[in-house]
């Protein structure tokens, strides 16, 4: 073994025995599996509460699909580490669920990552208006909890609007800090966007307004997502393809991730989510819009219901200015290589090392 | 105890095939009250002009979700309701089908009549059309109050005039750089004789917006310049961005406790 190998990096068979350090690998798959303690525990557990919950089942003839669904949901695994039939069991036994609670067809998508395909997206910060129209659409599509009490309200994209500064003859002999006369010189400038957390909830009658920029944010979907790095059951990880997912059956909300990412893009159900029947929508991924129960974190994913079936997330299609971009940043015709190619692009907080998927550019 | 215990379990059973059965009840209920509703029309892009009518295309799938506060299309249902193919574009080899648009002139008011009633391109005067030679057109109450645009006519700034865009003849026709007719369907055809750059983007899907399928391959509906613009009034909007003005979506729920927030404008460095 090479010395600069870490010990647990060779092939099963050199491994030593007593090695207890994971291999550093995205995909837990790659792992090859021990049966410890705990796992011997657990199946010993399962076992036994899974032939109380046979007989739970069977003696209330399912017809609450809701319990039944919950039993088994106790036992299901992380969504990596499931293999395709027990993908499968999950999805029939939340779709009966949903269809059951939603009073209609409910389809929940497991469709993989595909090969080649990498999403990117692109915002032309100089078209945005402002409009919040994205913000909406999101909630429309993404089966949000929409209630009027405080927390039953999730959105996903903010639209941060920012003064435009300017400088000004009246405060050319302005000292800056004032008063203090510590800056030799003037301050004829007023600066943009300092304001003292941004200004989210700006309700003018019209918008774009003359002194205002807007600058929509929501999850960058970074390469090197510091979520990821901080979720203590690796609930959330990057797909194949790019985006950052959660799955919410594992998700403790503990709230780890939201303290962690820079970008103020993860909302907690602090309430059960009040999303009405006739608003939901019934089609659905697992990993995606599905929809989601109390005390679990949630955030963009970039509509990967439709984004894995080749459809343009929702926010694209609505925005009224077409600033809004999205595409396989492995295609170089794709309309977000395009930009990368042609325009002029920044990423936001880019000195986090972050590696946002999400690009912001301007004409 | 055992005996207890079945009896509970009965109970519990009955109980809970009761909640089965009102449960079943309930959700039958709410369809009859959604069938009898107003037809609602929503905008896409800018208001008077890209109307759509909300319609189910299968049962609780609309093909478009309109916004209760603005009355902005919020969520489409299918990308392609409505549309037609693009047709050929010069420098633009997608395959037919895949590059769908909705056509422009059923949604233009006046179209139907314009090409017959007055510029019709027939009779003394206009064989062969005689047009002003300082190219400001003679004031037609009629047109100026069918279109208000053009009182004060801001494409250009002054420097050009109706037929530098509209046919002389034809008047439900724009026209090219040959005097040849082209479609109100594809006017990028027309504004991409000046405006090369947006053109350019606009074919490569930077500029303007494409709904539908987004990998290069896919069916995409394209927005055509006029959707989003208005030609006669460019240069609207407070900041001249091409754009008039909308009514922004509601702003999202404050915090818990938070009584307004105006904490917001709050400057930490005085200025």
């Amino acid at each position: 073994m090479a010395i600069n190998q870490p010990p647990c990096a060779g092939p099963a068979q050199d491994r030593p025995s007593d090695c207890s350090v994971q291999p550093a690998s995205a995909d837990p798959k790659a792992n090859p599996l021990k049966t410890t303690r705990r796992d011997f525990l657990r199946s010993g557990g399962m076992l036994s509460l899974s032939s109380l919950m046979g007989t739970a089942a069977l003696m209330t003839q399912s017809d609450n699909a809701n319990a039944a669904t919950e039993w088994a949901e106790h036992f299901q695994k992380n969504y990596r580490l499931m293999t395709p039939e027990e993908k499968n069991e999950a999805r029939l036994r939340l779709e009966r669920r949903y269809s059951d609670e939603y009073g209609k067809k409910v389809a929940v998508d497991t469709t993989d990552a595909q090969p080649g395909m990498l999403m990117g997206y692109a915002l032309n910060i100089r078209k945005c208006i402002g409009c919040r129209r994205c913000v909406h659409a999101c909630v429309a599509e993404n089966n949000q909890s929409r209630g009027k009490r405080p927390g039953e309200k999730i959105e996903w994209i903010q639209v941060l609007r920012m003064e435009r500064g300017k400088f000004e003859q009246e405060k050319m002999n302005h000292g800056y800090p004032e008063g203090l006369g510590i800056q030799v010189g003037g301050n004829a400038y007023t600066p943009a966007g300092q304001v003292l957390e941004g200004q989210y909830h700006y309700n003018p009658k019209a918008v774009p307004e003359q002194d205002a920029t807007y600058m929509p944010i929501a999850c960058m979907q970074c390469e090197k997502p510091p979520c990821v790095k901080v979720c203590p059951v690796r609930t959330t990880y990057r797909e194949g393809d790019g985006p950052v997912v959660i799955d919410y059956n594992w998700c403790i909300g503990c709230r780890m991730c939201m303290g962690a990412c820079p970008y103020w893009a993860r909302r907690i159900n602090v309430t059960t989510p009040v999303l009405p029947k006739e608003e939901m929508n019934p089609v659905t991924h697992y990993l995606g819009n599905r929809p989601r129960m109390r005390g679990v974190v949630e955030k963009c994913h970039w509509c990967l219901q439709r984004s894995r079936h080749n459809r343009y997330p929702a926010c694209v299609e609505v925005c009224p200015v077409g600033a809004r971009k999205f595409g396989n940043l492995l295609d170089p015709e794709s309309e977000v290589s395009k930009i990368l190619q042609r325009k002029n692009v920044f990423r936001l907080k880019a000195e986090l090392n972050t590696f946002p998927k999400f690009f912001y550019f301007y004409d | 105890m055992r005996k207890l215990a079945t009896v509970s379990l009965i109970l519990a059973l009955c109980g809970g095939a009761y909640y089965a059965v009102s449960a079943a009840e309930k959700t039958a209920e709410p369809p009859k009250e959604a069938a009898a509703k107003a037809p609602v029309d929503c905008f896409e892009s800018r208001k008077g002009a890209s109307e759509v009518t909300q319609r189910e295309i299968k049962p609780g799938w609309p093909n478009v979700k309109c916004s209760p506060t603005t009355g902005a299309a919020l969520w489409y249902g299918d990308p392609f309701d409505g549309t037609v193919p693009m047709g050929k574009m010069p420098q633009m080899d997608i395959p037919e089908g895949l590059a769908v648009v909705k056509p422009r002139s059923e949604k233009l008011a006046l179209m139907p009549i314009c090409g017959v009633s007055c510029h019709n391109g027939v009779g003394p005067k206009f064989t062969p059309p005689v047009l002003p030679k300082d190219k400001k057109p003679a004031p037609v109450p009629t047109m100026a109050a069918m279109v208000p645009d053009l009182a004060n006519l801001q494409h250009g700034r002054g420097r050009i005039w109706c037929m530098d865009c509209h046919h002389t003849t034809q008047r439900n026709k724009l026209v090219d750089h040959w005097g040849d007719p082209i479609s109100f369907d594809q006017p990028q055809l027309l504004c991409g004789k000046c405006h090369g750059d947006k053109l350019r983007d606009w074919r490569d899907g930077i500029h303007g917006k494409r709904i539908g399928e987004f990998v290069s391959t896919g069916k995409k509906r394209w927005f055509t310049c006029t959707e989003c613009h208005n030609p006669h009034n460019v240069q609207d909007g407070a900041r001249n961005r091409g754009f008039v003005q909308l009514q922004p979506e509601p702003s999202p729920q404050l915090p818990r406790g938070m009584a307004n927030a105006d904490h917001e404008k709050l400057h930490p460095i005085p200025h």
